[in-house]
């Protein structure tokens, strides 16, 4: 520097004074770095567009368990780990797990109902668009439409597999309410169940772009004495060209009967 | 709505196989099956029952001059059905069922009076088997109504997906669009058009509705399809592609955004002497139109909101299964309708 006394220039104190800022503008962009920002869309929504899957071993059974010849140990998803069963649907479960090789729907390739079909070992995809959210389960290539368009279920009795599903946003988190459902689905591979009066409040939010906080508020005045808890993590699939493939398995029983092949000399 | 409501609650599992296999005659299959329309009958576009019309312009590929979805691709996103027959027969498609033991629904007239064939080309609207394929067809044909053997049974009367073609002539459906997608949702299985340029599946992975992948032409979404199981049926006179196919269609949209024009190129050198094309019309159902218990199962939505809606939002609630299958070909003996 050219200056004729000790003392610091005033560019050199603008320089200083720059180069503070822009150490404090890193040092906010570090902290930005805690919250990223997650996909939106154009309506400023959270978008969650994509496949996602748990890494969960939930669909085991959603309760705290030891180790099984058919289940690794897991700690369980629920809060208070256990469900609140009412005493005679507790024994109907005991039933259900005892003859879970042949009971459960999923070994049937059915369709795995709200919640299970989330936190079930398998990859969905999130279609979405400001209107309503159509979620395609690989497992039974199931569909569910979430609808945010400001409608609320239909008033009349129904019932089906995966429920009436209608949305709305609480800030950025997508809450979903879904009831109108059968009786014909179960929560997991020990055989935990519902009736047709299943009730589920569901709560999707990002956590970061790549992934959800998935909780659901389940109820069943049949089933339970309480509503219970429950939550997961869903990752996104970010492998290159990861892809859906289609999986009816439900076919695999009679599907030898078909194509119509050439007769053997 | 009552019709609705009904055969929505007979959407037993698309997979309870066990019932569906035992079932006595469905109450739905009546609506199915009822005799083909006289030809003097006139038939009306969004009117009532399955037939809509026995000739249908022709569309061609070309600019698109319609609303385009935020990224870029025609807006064509709506209910769909084709226009003219169910999958009963696939060359004749207003013709009824083969050799159907009840005489009141055999098509009567001449031939002319109906639809065209589906198969557009060849002329002569045949689709072009090597003889062993042609074999197996008339087999089917000849048992449809006596399924003595389960490769007797039409595989969507089982809830297996309608595959392709057929899914396009199966109930009305839903096509939605999304940034890189194109996704169909039919009664009977669901179809994701990747419209990315990746590759498709190794193949050795074989699929009721193939592998899917798709660009858009204009007006034209056009979609090469690879993968398939071939265990699809055409429809309920048997026609069929192999494992080895290969289909390239064409779904070509009219400017007004009411039709467009389904063309598909069958290629498959184990079962065809030559590749052939397939042509379904289909038209846009609005909420202007009444509900139509096979084109367009819809209700109106219990909307909530305060801002008075342009047209009312409307539900197509869960598709788990085929309906209107239970028992039909399925069994032996069908009283005929006295």
């Amino acid at each position: 520097m050219s200056s004729p006394n000790n003392g610091p220039s005033s560019l050199q104190i603008a320089l200083m004074l720059a180069s503070g800022l822009i150490l404090l503008f890193l040092a906010t962009g570090d902290a930005g770095a805690v919250t990223p920002k997650i996909p939106r869309l154009a309506n400023g929504k959270p978008d969650f567009s994509g496949i996602w899957q748990t890494t969960s071993a939930a669909d085991y059974d959603l309760e705290p368990h030891s180790n099984r010849k058919d289940a690794p140990p897991g700690a369980g998803i629920v809060e208070g780990h256990y469900l609140p069963y009412l005493p005679a649907a507790l024994e109907q479960k005991k039933k259900n797990f005892a003859a879970r090789d042949t009971l459960d729907p999923a070994l049937k390739g059915y369709t795995l109902g709200v919640p299970r079909g989330i936190y079930y070992p398998e990859p969905f995809q999130i279609f979405q668009r400001k209107q309503d959210l159509t979620l395609v389960h690989q497992f039974g290539h199931s569909v569910r439409t979430i609808h945010t368009d400001e409608t609320d279920h239909p008033k009349d009795p129904y019932d089906w597999w995966l429920g009436d599903s209608r949305g709305h946003w609480e800030g950025d988190t997508l809450v979903v309410d879904v009831k109108h459902f059968n009786d014909k689905t179960w929560f997991d591979r020990a055989g935990n169940y519902h009736s047709d009066a299943l009730h589920v409040v569901e709560k999707w939010a990002f956590i970061d772009p790549n992934t959800v906080e998935y909780k659901a508020t389940v109820e069943d005045p049949k089933v339970f004495s309480k509503p219970w808890n429950l939550s997961v993590i869903l990752h996104r699939h970010r492998e290159k060209d990861f892809q859906l493939i289609e999986d009816y398995r439900f076919t695999l029983d009679y599907d030898d009967a078909y194509p119509p092949k050439p007769n053997k000399p | 709505m009552t019709q609705i409501n009904a055969s929505r609650s007979a959407l037993v599992s698309g997979l309870a196989i066990s019932v569906m296999l035992t079932a006595a005659p469905s109450l739905h299959a009546a609506d199915e099956t009822k005799k083909p329309e006289p030809a003097t009958k006139p038939l009306k576009l969004g009117g009532p029952g399955i037939e809509q019309e026995r000739s249908f312009p022709k569309i061609v590929s070309g600019k698109w001059a319609g609303p385009k979805t935020a990224d870029g691709q025609p807006d064509v996103q709506g209910h769909w059905s084709n226009t003219i027959a169910n999958h009963n027969n696939f060359t004749d498609p207003q013709g009824g069922i083969l050799n159907d033991p009840n005489p009141n629904r055999v098509a009567k007239g001449p031939r002319e009076e109906r639809a065209p064939s589906r198969v557009s080309d060849p002329a002569d609207g045949q689709v072009p088997f090597q003889p062993w394929a042609l074999e197996k067809v008339k087999d089917f044909q000849a048992h449809f109504h006596d399924p003595v053997k389960p490769e007797y049974i039409e595989p969507l009367a089982r809830c297996a997906p309608g595959g392709i073609p057929k899914s396009l002539f199966w109930h009305g459906y839903e096509i939605s669009q999304y940034p890189g997608y194109v996704l169909f949702q039919f009664n009977s299985g669901t179809r994701i058009i990747h419209l990315d340029g990746k590759s498709h599946l190794p193949d050795n992975i074989k699929l009721w509705n193939g592998d899917s992948r798709g660009h858009w032409e204009g007006n034209t979404l056009v979609v090469d399809v690879t993968n398939q199981n071939g265990k699809a049926l055409f429809g309920r006179s048997g026609e069929f592609i192999s494992e080895n196919g290969h289909i390239q269609e064409r779904y070509i949209f009219s400017n007004d955004g009411d039709r467009y024009t389904y063309e598909a190129v069958l290629t498959d050198p184990t079962v065809y002497t030559r590749p052939f094309t397939v042509t379904v019309p289909a038209r846009k159902w609005t909420a202007k139109d009444q509900p139509n218990g096979w084109h367009f199962e819809v209700e109106p939505a219990n909307y909530t909101g305060k801002v008075a809606l342009k047209e009312p939002i409307l539900d197509q609630y869960e598709r788990v299964c085929a309906e209107n299958n239970g028992g039909f070909g399925l069994v032996a003996a069908e009283e005929p309708k006295k």
